[in-house]
């Protein structure tokens, strides 16, 4: 029979035990960092991937500037909202001031101004060209390129190729991201001498896209550009392709995500479309060839973007640790611009200016299934280039 | 049916709300998780009003939900408005807003009217993405600033000042709410939920009361987004989605619509659950289906119908 005393002593070892615990972290020394994944609601599917990616580069770095790293899971439920909350929380309770990783713009838009009203670090996957642009800030880096340089190092390679396709019809997104492109698209067009010959709006809810795809037929164009993201990439071109579209009109994806996508539409859709890409896993870079063994090794897979991101976050972020030798926030962001390294794209460098990575896009183009080398090689890739915004032009103002 | 002690103001459960609020810091593991109970309470007491008073269920809170959001943000960034002006001109722009889509909205019953409640929402979420100008679109309204609460005192940055701005307009809400309730204006929208063609039998303009109604809850509504600017400092778009008036409603409906204090239930079980098992379980959202099964097929008044009915067999048994 357990006496009242004990029970009482029982009862606060128990109350005092979460405090207990935040010590025993703090006394181990390590350096946390949060990551922002949804792991439930409508991203969890990307959420998941990116986790994935980032934790396995944990593993094989483990430490940075000689401390050890802990990775702090933060499931953000694909809400900006709570992704903000999930921030506060990490900053003020455990006192967390480096931030990686986000599914969505807008969860990074957030987290990027939380992070730097807490005086923190955070390194994301957005794709707004608001993120180095006129909402950046002195603490947020951005890995992937924003939609200026997905457009120019598409577009104009292409239109090397193929001169004589003068006539480009798009197919775009209604939302933020969609009329970035579109916009970038029009510029270049006017530059390159092609023309713009009509649009069709699709809606961030769209599913069904043959109105949109008849009335592209209907004016003849030499090329079908589509300008959105995700799901509805793989709709739209799907839809296209089904319409009989390939058979004579050249069908340019600006914005993809590579691997999952060309899995999920299968070499037949994918086979002569040419599609963006912010990675590719046949390029031969020393950094890639580091991912794709570690990958492999650990999960038995091909490396797709969306892993990618996630390992190139950690690793952008441990590289700038190690250089600091601290985890002084000042130190870190100063470390951070300038940076050089060899990551999964090749020599990719931090750009002071704006705290964009600068990294290669590639134009991919999909082969015959008869060609593919293996169940992965899905495109050859027609060029890779590294093309953005002078810093005075991206209306970023650290 | 409503308990008649409902009829009376302050009662019991205008203490406990106060209770609940200022020990809530106390109780759970983080403040931020205290600010979104206060915020999700608020919005789900429109809910409630709506359904437990009127017998209204709308689908379409998460409309004013979103403009009482994108008010307040727009005052306090553009307008360098502080916190409390800008709060209650977001309350008055969402009571006006839902007046006119009321004068719609309430000629219809039942499933017209909720079909109704969820075009106009849809209407709004589309509305915002169509003008990122306004919004930021998917990209959300950002860079709005940590204010003070008024007149340049009480910064926002503080979070025991926020939680204590947020606490107390949760509870004028709440208050306001039961005083409806309690009124003779309170007791015929219970008439009306209990049996429409009578009341109007009686002579009573039953869609100028239900008009009364969907306003008073639409100024709530938007009394929750504006709290949720504040708590964010960005409206992201999922603000003023179909998604945000679900969540409202399965709130209140979790806690129970016959008292107030269910919305306050509601609100922090579904907070709770999505803050505890979300890192345990990814599809931690299936029990809150469950949940939403068992308590619209055997708990017709909530958890708090359940509190209350274990309450009465303890009761018994001593």
């Amino acid at each position: 029979m357990r006496t009242r005393r004990e029970i009482l002593a029982a009862a606060a070892v128990g109350v005092a035990a979460p405090a207990l615990l935040r010590q025993a972290w703090a006394q181990q020394d390590a350096i946390e960092v949060g990551s922002l994944v949804s792991l439930s609601g409508t991203f969890a599917n990307i959420g998941e991937q990116v986790d994935i990616g980032s934790k396995v580069a944990f593993e094989y770095y483990k430490t940075a500037a000689g401390k050890p790293l802990r990775y702090v899971q933060l499931d953000d439920q694909g809400d900006p909202g709570r992704a903000v909350r999930l921030t506060q929380d990490a900053m003020r309770d455990r006192g967390i001031r480096f931030f990686m990783n986000c599914t969505n713009s807008a969860i990074a838009l957030a987290v990027a101004k939380e992070a730097a009203s807490g005086g923190g670090v955070y390194i994301n996957q957005a794709g707004a060209d608001e993120m180095t642009g006129s909402l950046c800030n002195k603490n947020t880096f951005r890995w992937p390129v924003a939609t200026y340089s997905a457009v120019n190092t598409t577009v104009r390679p292409f239109m090397k190729q193929f001169p004589d396709a003068k006539k480009w019809y798009t197919i775009t997104g209604q939302y933020v991201f969609g009329d970035s492109l579109l916009k970038n698209l029009k510029d270049v067009l006017g530059e390159v001498g092609g023309q713009h010959i009509g649009n069709s709006y699709h809606s961030l809810s769209d599913r069904e896209y043959s109105g949109f795809i008849t009335a592209a037929i209907a004016a003849q164009p030499d090329v079908l550009c589509i300008c959105n993201f995700g799901s509805q990439t793989i709709d739209v071109l799907r839809q296209a392709v089904s319409f009989g579209m390939k058979r004579n009109t050249k069908i340019l994806v600006v914005w993809s995500t590579g691997l999952d996508q060309f899995q999920s539409l299968g070499p037949d859709i994918c086979e002569g479309v040419y599609f963006g890409a912010n990675y590719w896993h046949g390029v031969d870079a020393p950094g890639n060839r580091l991912l794709t063994g570690v990958i492999k090794a650990k999960l038995k897979v091909t490396p797709s973007y969306l892993l990618t991101a996630g390992w190139a976050c950690t690793q952008a972020t441990v590289e700038a640790l190690n250089k600091a030798g601290t985890t002084d926030v000042p130190a870190v962001i100063k470390a951070f611009e300038g940076l050089s390294y060899e990551g999964p794209t090749g020599l990719e460098k931090v750009r002071a200016e704006d705290h964009q990575v600068l990294k290669d896009y590639y134009l991919l183009l999909g082969k015959p299934k008869a060609r593919m080398r293996d169940k992965d090689d899905y495109v050859d890739v027609v060029s890779a280039e590294k093309a953005f915004l002078s810093p005075d032009k991206t209306g970023c103002k650290l | 049916m409503m308990p008649n002690e409902a009829l009376r103001f302050p009662n019991g459960t205008t203490i406990a709300i106060a209770a609940i609020l200022v020990t809530m810091p106390w109780i759970l593991p983080s403040l931020t998780l205290a600010c979104e109970i206060v915020v999700v309470s608020t919005g789900a007491l429109s809910c409630t009003l709506l359904l437990g008073s009127v017998g209204l269920l709308s689908f379409g809170q998460g409309l004013y939900f979103g403009l009482g959001a994108y008010v307040c943000a727009t005052l306090i960034r553009d307008f360098g408005m502080t916190a409390l002006p800008a709060t209650i001109t977001a309350v008055v722009a969402g009571g006006l807003l839902a007046a006119i889509a009321g004068l719609l909205i309430v000629r219809r019953q039942g499933v017209y009217f909720v079909m109704l409640t969820l075009a106009f929402a849809q209407m709004g979420f589309f509305l915002a993405l169509a003008f990122p100008k306004l919004t930021g679109g998917e990209n959300g309204f950002g860079n709005v600033p940590r204010t003070t609460v008024a007149f340049g005192q009480l910064p926002l940055s503080h979070p025991i000042v926020l939680y204590a701005l947020l606490a107390l307009l949760c509870f004028v809400a709440f208050a306001l709410v039961q005083r409806i309730i309690a009124s003779p204006f309170g007791t015929v929208l219970n008439s009306i939920r209990q049996n429409e063609s009578r009341s109007e039998a009686l002579g009573y303009d039953v869609r100028r009361f239900k008009l009364a109604a969907v306003t008073i809850a639409g100024g709530l509504a938007a009394l929750a987004g504006a709290m949720n600017t504040l708590m964010l400092s960005f409206v992201p778009l999922s603000a003023v989605d179909v998604e945000t008036s679900e969540r409202l409603l399965i709130a209140a409906l979790i806690g129970g619509v016959g008292s107030p204090l269910g919305a306050l239930v509601g609100a922090s079980v579904l907070s709770a659950m999505s803050d505890f098992l979300s890192p345990i379980w990814p599809r931690w959202s299936t029990i809150v289906a469950v949940l939403l099964i068992v308590t619209v097929l055997f708990l017709r008044d909530g958890l708090l119908g359940l509190g209350r009915l274990l309450g009465g067999a303890v009761r018994s048994e001593r």
